[in-house]
C-alpha cells in the first residue's frame, strides 16, 4: 500500500520535513480531486446566480416600489430607483454584482439601510446551520439503530412498524406536521415554544430548535431507515465478506453492526449528500412557520422586498452548500472505503 | 464532473427495494394488495372529487351562509361541519382535492414530456449534447428549487395554472435525470444496437424502442412525484404564493385554519388527513408498481 493521503506521509529527516510535506501536498491526489471539483463547480455556481438574477428581474415591481409602498409618487420612485442603480440595464447591474463577488464583495442590501449582504448572511447562517445539523443528528441517532433492528429481524414486528412509520413520515407535509406538533407541544402542553424567542441559555436555545429540527428530521428518518435497511439486507444476503465472517463464527449482531453497517454507510452517505439541497429547501418553510431568523426566513423577506443583492447572496450560499456537500461526500468515501482512496501517482 | 442529483425525488427512486425470498404465493397475494389498496383509495378520492359534485347537490365551497358558522363535525347536512365563514368543509375538501389532483397531474405530465425528452435525447445522443444538457440541469439542481418556485409563482401571480408552471421547475430536472439513467441502461442493449444497425432512424429508435421500455420506471417515478407535488402545492398555498385565498384547496384550508389552531384544531386536522392520505396512497402505489415492474 502506498501512502495515498497527506496525513500518513512519513516524517522523514527533520531538516527537509517541511519541504517534503509541501511537495507531498502538491502531489496529493485528494487535493487534486478537490481542486478539480471546485473548478468544475464555478460554471454551475455562475449559472445559479445568473438564473436567480434573471428570475428576480422577471418579477413585477422592484426594490424601490416594494419599499416606498403604493403611495409613492412617480417622481419619488424614479429618484429612489436611480439612487439604488435600478435604472441601469440588467446586464450592467449583473456585471457590477459579479465583479463585486469575484473580488469578495457581496454588495449591500437595498432594503435594510445599506447593511452589507455578507453581514446579513453572517447573522442568519448560524441559525440555519444549527437547524440542519440538529436535524441530521436526530435523524442519524434514530434511523441507524432502527434500521439495524429492522435488518436483524426482517419482516418482524419492528420492521413492519418502522415500514408503516416510514410510509407516513415521507408522505406527511412539513407544514402539516408542524401544525400538528404545535397543537400537541405548544397549545395542549407548553413543552416547546411555537415561535422563536431569543435566549442566551443553552437550554432555551435547544428548546427553540427542537421542534423545527424534529419536523425537518421526520421525513429523513423514514427515508434513511428504509434505505439503510434495504442496503443492510442486500449486504447480508449477497456479500462474500459476510459469509466469511459468519464462517469464522462471528455473532450475527457483530456481523451486522461491524461488517455490514460499515459498508452500508457509503450508500447512506451518498443519499445524505444528495438530499442536502432538498433539506435546505424545507428549512425555508420551517423557518417561516417558527419565525426562526435563519437564512430561509431572510430569503423570503428579500424576495418580497425585491432585494436582489440579498437574494443573490443567499442563493450563492445555497449553491456553495450543495457543491461542498457533494465534495465532502466524495472525500468521505475514501475514509470509509480504502479501495476508493484516490491512488497516488508516484511515477 | 457532474454534481449528483440533489433531489429527494431522484434519490427516492434510487433506493433499492431489497426483497426477501419468501413463500411465493403469499408474497404475490400481498403484492397485489399493495397495489390494490392504494389504487382503490385513489379511485374513490378521484370519484368523490370530480364526479360526486356533478351528480349530488354538494353545497358550494365558497359563499357559505353566516347563519351556519362553525358547526362541529358530523352535523346534519355538513359531515365535516362548517368553517369560520359558514362554508361546508366537506365541499371545500372535495373541490380542494380537484385542485390537488389537477396540479399533480399537470406537473407530472409536463415533467414527463419535457424532462423525459431532455433525458432521452441527452442519453441517446451522448457527447456534447449530453454534456451541455446535463450542465444546465446541474444548475437547476444546485439552485434551491423552492426559491425558483416561489419566484415564478410570485411573478406570474397566484393561480392554479401558474402553480403548475412553477412546480414544473421541480419535476422537469428530476424526470430528465431519471429518463437519462433509464435510457443509458437501454442504449447499448442488443435490441437497440440491432435496430441501429438495420438503419432505423434515431427518432424511431428513441420513441418506439427506448420509450416503451423506459415507461415503467418513469410512471413509477411520477407516482412518487405526484405525492411530492401535492405536498408542495399545499406549501405554496400555505406561504401565500399558491391558489388565491377564498378558492378551496387543501393548502388554503390548512393555512386559514392555522389562525384558529388553538380553539378549533379540526380546521387543520381534516384537510391534513386528506392530504396525508392521498400522499400515502400515491407513495404506496409507486412502491407497489416498482416492485411489480421490478424497476430498481
Amino acid at each position: 500500500m502506498s501512502s495515498s493521503s497527506v496525513t500518513v506521509q512519513p516524517a522523514g529527516r527533520p531538516g527537509s520535513a517541511v519541504a517534503q510535506r509541501l511537495a507531498g501536498l502538491a502531489r496529493s491526489p485528494s487535493l487534486r480531486v478537490i481542486g478539480r471539483r471546485l473548478l468544475s463547480a464555478i460554471p454551475v455556481l455562475w449559472g445559479v446566480t445568473l438564473l436567480s438574477f434573471l428570475v428576480m428581474n422577471a418579477l413585477p415591481g422592484d426594490a424601490a416600489s416594494a419599499m416606498l409602498g403604493i403611495n409613492a409618487t412617480p417622481a419619488e420612485l424614479r429618484a429612489f430607483s436611480i439612487q439604488l442603480h435600478l435604472n441601469e440595464p440588467l446586464w450592467v447591474r449583473y456585471g457590477h454584482w459579479l465583479g463585486g463577488v469575484v473580488t469578495g464583495n457581496l454588495g449591500q442590501s437595498l432594503a435594510s439601510g445599506h447593511q452589507s449582504v455578507a453581514s446579513i448572511i453572517g447573522q442568519r447562517l448560524p441559525v440555519t446551520l444549527e437547524l440542519v445539523v440538529y436535524a441530521l443528528v436526530i435523524t442519524l441517532v434514530v434511523s441507524i439503530p432502527l434500521a439495524v433492528l429492522c435488518a436483524r429481524w426482517p419482516r418482524g414486528i419492528i420492521d413492519r412498524l418502522s415500514m408503516l412509520f416510514s410510509m407516513g413520515s415521507i408522505s406527511i407535509a412539513p407544514y402539516v406536521l408542524a401544525l400538528l406538533l404545535i397543537i400537541v407541544f405548544c397549545v395542549d402542553s407548553h413543552v416547546f415554544p411555537s415561535i422563536y424567542s431569543p435566549t442566551s441559555t443553552i437550554v432555551g436555545n435547544l428548546r427553540n430548535y427542537t421542534l423545527p429540527s424534529i419536523i425537518l428530521a421526520v421525513p429523513l428518518i423514514g427515508f434513511y431507515t428504509r434505505f439503510l435497511r434495504a442496503d443492510l439486507l442486500e449486504q447480508m444476503q449477497a456479500e462474500d465478506y459476510i459469509v466469511t465472517a459468519r464462517a469464522k463464527g462471528v455473532s450475527e449482531w457483530r456481523v451486522l453492526t461491524r461488517h455490514a453497517l460499515r459498508n452500508s454507510f457509503i450508500g447512506l452517505l451518498t443519499v445524505i449528500g444528495l438530499n442536502l439541497a432538498t433539506l435546505i429547501g424545507v428549512t425555508v418553510i420551517i423557518e417561516q412557520i417558527f419565525s426562526l431568523p435563519g437564512i430561509g426566513f431572510e430569503l423570503l423577506n428579500a424576495i418580497s422586498n425585491r432585494d436582489v443583492p440579498v437574494v443573490e447572496g443567499i442563493v450563492l450560499v445555497f449553491g456553495i452548500a450543495v457543491v461542498l456537500a457533494n465534495l465532502l461526500t466524495d472525500l468521505l468515501y475514501g475514509v470509509l472505503d480504502p479501495r476508493i482512496r484516490h491512488v497516488a501517482s508516484r511515477s | 464532473m457532474s454534481l449528483p442529483a440533489a433531489n429527494i425525488l431522484t434519490t427516492a427512486s434510487v433506493a433499492p427495494a431489497a426483497e426477501l425470498a419468501g413463500p411465493a404465493a403469499g408474497r404475490r397475494w400481498v403484492r397485489n394488495l399493495e397495489i390494490a389498496i392504494p389504487a382503490t383509495v385513489l379511485v374513490l378520492l378521484l370519484f368523490f372529487c370530480f364526479i360526486w359534485p356533478m351528480v349530488y347537490p354538494v353545497p358550494k365551497p365558497v359563499g357559505g351562509s353566516l347563519t351556519t358558522v362553525n358547526l362541529p363535525l358530523w352535523s346534519k347536512g355538513h359531515i365535516f361541519g362548517t368553517d369560520i365563514v359558514g362554508n361546508d368543509v366537506m365541499s371545500r375538501i372535495l373541490y380542494g382535492g380537484r385542485v390537488s389532483f389537477e396540479v399533480a397531474a399537470g406537473v407530472q405530465a409536463i415533467g414527463l414530456a419535457v424532462g423525459g425528452l431532455i433525458g432521452l435525447v441527452a442519453a441517446y445522443r451522448g457527447g456534447w449534447t449530453d454534456a451541455v444538457l446535463m450542465r444546465i440541469l446541474d444548475i437547476f439542481i444546485a439552485f434551491p428549487s423552492l426559491v425558483l418556485v416561489l419566484a415564478i409563482a410570485d411573478s406570474l401571480g397566484p393561480s392554479e395554472t401558474h402553480v403548475i408552471w412553477a412546480l414544473s421547475a421541480f419535476s422537469i430536472p428530476a424526470f430528465a435525470r431519471v429518463a437519462r439513467a433509464a435510457a443509458l441502461q437501454l442504449r447499448d442493449r442488443p435490441f437497440v444496437v440491432a435496430a441501429r444497425l438495420s438503419g432505423t432512424r434515431a427518432w424511431r429508435i428513441m420513441f418506439q424502442h427506448l420509450v416503451p421500455n423506459m415507461l415503467p420506471q418513469l410512471l413509477t417515478f411520477s407516482m412518487l412525484g405526484a405525492s411530492l407535488t401535492i405536498i408542495l402545492e399545499g406549501a405554496l398555498d400555505f406561504l401565500g404564493y399558491g391558489i388565491p385565498q377564498p378558492t378551496a384547496s387543501w393548502g388554503n384550508m390548512i393555512a386559514s385554519g392555522e389562525s384558529f389552531i388553538s380553539v378549533y384544531p379540526r380546521y387543520v386536522v381534516v384537510p391534513s388527513i386528506f392530504l396525508l392520505g392521498t400522499a400515502i396512497a400515491l407513495n404506496m402505489l409507486g412502491d407497489g408498481l416498482r416492485a411489480r415492474w421490478d424497476v430498481r
